[in-house]
């Protein structure tokens, strides 16, 4: 028996530059950043200076916007559609983050680890492909077809065969919480793909003598799966959450083609909410107020998310 | 090795295409460049099958003929001009003529930016006003704040539209019902189909027809100094007075006994239509836009189309608009084009299409349903009875009126609620105007 012991614990070092300096010095990258810069600042800071100068004033997309001060983030405050929409933000990251990270996670570790060994790559990727296919396909279509399934009467094909079973039919769409909930249940099912696919290609870089060593020990695959998978793909857990955590933010197109904000305004989000005043009530100042607002809490939300990942990852790289 | 030029082959293919992409955008006519009388840029939104699509093509090749000029004609969607059209027309590239929807939050809108021409003189110089009747003209005309009713023309219809109501006489026939003529029938026959366990009335809660029938029952208590306060803000409304709660409360009624089905809150007007299509349900209350339609679809039935009954004001108006955008090139093309859909014979093709011409010759109209459409019509005009749609009044009020409606018929609001929900947005969506 060996015994293993852990070395003294050192400094960690400082990483080094990867690119030599040369003699052109620091001014030379910012050359090299400024195409950037200047896209940075056409496409985004622009914009967005404009969307909060627009927060201000009272606008109907032509003509001179007229100046009214905070009225806009005032009326913001007590608003119940502003309010409600937000609330609707809460149950979209259930449905496209919460959800889909943890199914995604067992799915992909079941495909690799499973899947992946009883009966082949090929089944495997057969398997995630089909994950991923609702990602690819258009959110109109989509919507379409959800809703021929959910359709109220009779007609709709998740009636008929709940018809089979005597379950009387359902207006899903029209009416609360069961419109929340059709809603939420198409966002798992076109999100689900995409941390699958992710977790997958993680899983590649796991090395596999881990789990064989695991399994010499007697671990089971729950606690392979909690030890060493969950453990090494972190990373990309960090990514699939923060990138989707944005999608639940800015959800739109499904909304747009399934409910339209109904009913009753029961499942307007944030972004759908903006498009109205924006578009159709044509209250510019006010639409652009609404888009503020979900930019502040996107960056919020990205800054805590990042930051987290960077002190766990200098807790890793610690040792700690 | 082949692989790699196959690569590079594709990428400068690639690139290739993006160049010519862009040399494309650059070189696209812009539009509204200098007047040069030898073509017209027209853009509509009527589908090539309608009254309207076939009225206007051949519109198009008289115009072609008879001028020598070309018609650049781009078919848009009617989302499509109706969310871009103000950014779109303050560039060059607006269209010489452009039909657009009518009312004060959409031409009039445009009206009041000075984003399209006042076209008074034209209307003048080909004495269109002498063939629309009175209330075709309203839409047509705008103040300077952009409400409908104004003293200057902003716009020429040469269509028309009202709803009523459509029944399905053979199912009429099978229950012993007769189509009725008053609203006391039509809600005895509303209680007999209930009564052999038919849902009367096709409805749709997701789009317009239910704020339709919403408006209409409205109608059914108010007269026409209820809807010039309404549409043209002569007086404020009171959402809590006798005429909105009236057709609130009326609504709600029709849902607590069964004409209306109760699961309607998710539907869309093209399944509402299409239950009447088949025989679902034997009657609907909706537009005269359906009537193409349901002679070429709903052919396994008799079926025919009335005024609401009892009601002396209905929905309706002139049809869009052909409005000349103020950037246009080449507005006197676009006045000859107009005046060319106003002749007879193109009249003719809409009101033999199913469509409601406002100009025909009467003798032109050879098709005996159309026949009839067009003299319920005629009816209604001789009456004075349009009284617009309910949402016109304000931006963004047919949402409101969709999802309040939605409330009122889920049970998630009251009927004091109801109207209070919507007589808040009517008041904030048309501030501007008072």
């Amino acid at each position: 028996m060996t015994l293993i012991t852990r070395g003294e614990r050192t400094a960690v070092p400082r990483e080094q530059p990867a690119i030599p300096q040369g003699r052109g010095g620091a001014g030379a990258y910012w050359l090299y950043l400024l195409p950037g810069f200047i896209l940075l600042l056409v496409i985004v800071l622009i914009p967005l200076g404009w969307n909060v100068f627009l927060t201000f004033q009272k606008w109907r997309g032509v003509r001179a916007p007229e100046f009214i001060g905070l009225e806009n983030w005032q009326k913001l405050l007590t608003d119940d559609d502003f309010w409600t929409s937000f609330t609707n933000s809460v149950w979209m990251i259930l449905a496209m983050v919460v959800v889909p990270t943890i199914l995604g996670l067992l799915v992909a570790a079941l495909l690799f680890d499973v899947i992946g060994r009883k009966f082949g790559g090929r089944v495997g990727s057969f398997l995630r492909a089909t994950y991923y296919l609702p990602q690819i396909l258009p959110v109109v279509v989509a919507g379409i077809v959800i809703g021929w399934i959910v359709r109220p009467d009779s007609d709709g094909a998740l009636n008929q065969m709940l018809g089979w079973i005597g379950i009387p039919a359902v207006d899903w769409l029209g009416q609360m919480p069961s419109a929340l909930i059709v809603l939420m249940v198409v966002m798992v099912w076109v999100q689900l793909g995409y941390p699958v696919v992710i977790f997958m290609a993680a899983l590649q870089r796991v090395d596999p003598e881990l789990y064989e060593a695991a399994e010499l020990d007697g671990a089971n695959w729950v606690q392979r799966f909690s030890a060493i998978t969950v453990s090494i793909i972190r990373p990309e857990i960090f990514v699939v959450t923060l990138t989707c955590t944005i999608a639940a933010l800015k959800v739109f197109g499904p909304v747009y083609v399934i409910t339209r904000g109904g009913p009753a305004g029961a499942t307007l989000v944030p972004a759908y909410y903006a498009y109205q005043e924006f578009f159709t009530k044509r209250n510019i100042g006010y639409g652009a107020t609404i888009a503020t607002v979900l930019t502040i809490v996107v960056v919020i939300v990205s800054i805590v998310f990042i930051r987290v990942q960077n002190s766990m990852e200098q807790k890793e790289r610690a040792g700690l | 090795m082949a692989r790699t030029n196959r690569r590079t082959k594709l990428l400068a293919g690639l690139a290739g295409l993006t160049a010519a992409g862009v040399a494309l955008v650059g070189c696209a006519p812009s539009g509204g460049d200098e007047e040069d009388g030898q073509s017209l840029r027209l853009w509509h939104y009527e589908g090539a099958d309608s009254a309207m699509g076939k009225a206007w093509a051949e519109a198009i090749t008289i115009f072609e003929e008879e001028t020598g000029a070309t018609v650049e004609f781009e078919e848009k969607s009617f989302e499509q001009i109706q969310k871009t059209a103000s950014q779109v027309l303050d560039t060059d590239a607006a269209p010489d003529l452009m039909e657009f929807n009518k009312g004060n939050a959409t031409a009039g809108f445009l009206a009041s930016t000075g984003l399209i021409a006042d076209i008074s003189d034209a209307v003048d110089e080909y004495g269109w006003a002498d063939k629309l009747a009175p209330s075709l003209q309203t839409t047509a005309k705008y103040s300077d704040d952009g409400v409908m009713g104004g003293d200057t023309w902003y716009g020429v219809p040469n269509y028309g539209e009202f709803v009523g109501v459509y029944y399905n006489k053979d199912a009429f026939a099978d229950a012993g019902l007769e189509i009725p003529t008053t609203y006391d029938e039509f809600v005895d026959v509303l209680d007999a189909f209930v009564a052999k366990g038919i849902t009367p009335l096709a409805e749709a809660g997701a789009e317009y027809p239910l704020g339709q029938l919403w408006y209409q029952l409205a109608l059914r208590e108010g007269d026409r100094g209820f809807v010039d306060d309404y549409q043209l803000y002569k007086n404020p409304v009171d959402w809590q007075g006798p005429v909105i709660t009236s057709a609130t409360e009326t609504l709600a009624e029709y849902v607590d006994k069964g004409y209306i089905a109760d699961d309607v809150s998710s539907i869309k007007a093209e399944d509402a239509g299409v239950s009447f299509i088949n025989g679902t349900a034997p009657i609907f209350v909706s537009g005269s836009w359906w009537f193409g339609r349901f002679v070429a679809e709903a052919t396994g039935f008799d079926w025919t189309m009335t005024a609401f009954p009892g009601a002396d004001l209905s929905l309706g108006s002139s049809g869009n608009l052909w409005v000349v955008p103020e950037n246009a090139a080449n507005k006197e093309l676009a006045y000859e084009f107009i005046d060319i859909t106003m002749r007879p014979e193109i009249q003719a093709i809409i009101g033999n299409n199913g469509g409601l011409p406002v100009a025909a010759d009467p003798a032109d109209i050879t098709d005996e349903k159309s026949s009839e459409l067009i003299g319920t019509f005629n009816g209604i005009l001789e009456k004075d009875g349009l009284a617009f749609y309910p949402d016109w009044p304000a931006p963004g009020f047919y949402d409101v009126i969709v999802q309040q409606l939605q409330g009122l018929i889920t049970g998630v609001e009251d009927v004091q609620a109801t109207n209070e929900g919507l007589g808040e947005a009517y008041d904030e969506g048309t501030a501007d105007f008072r």
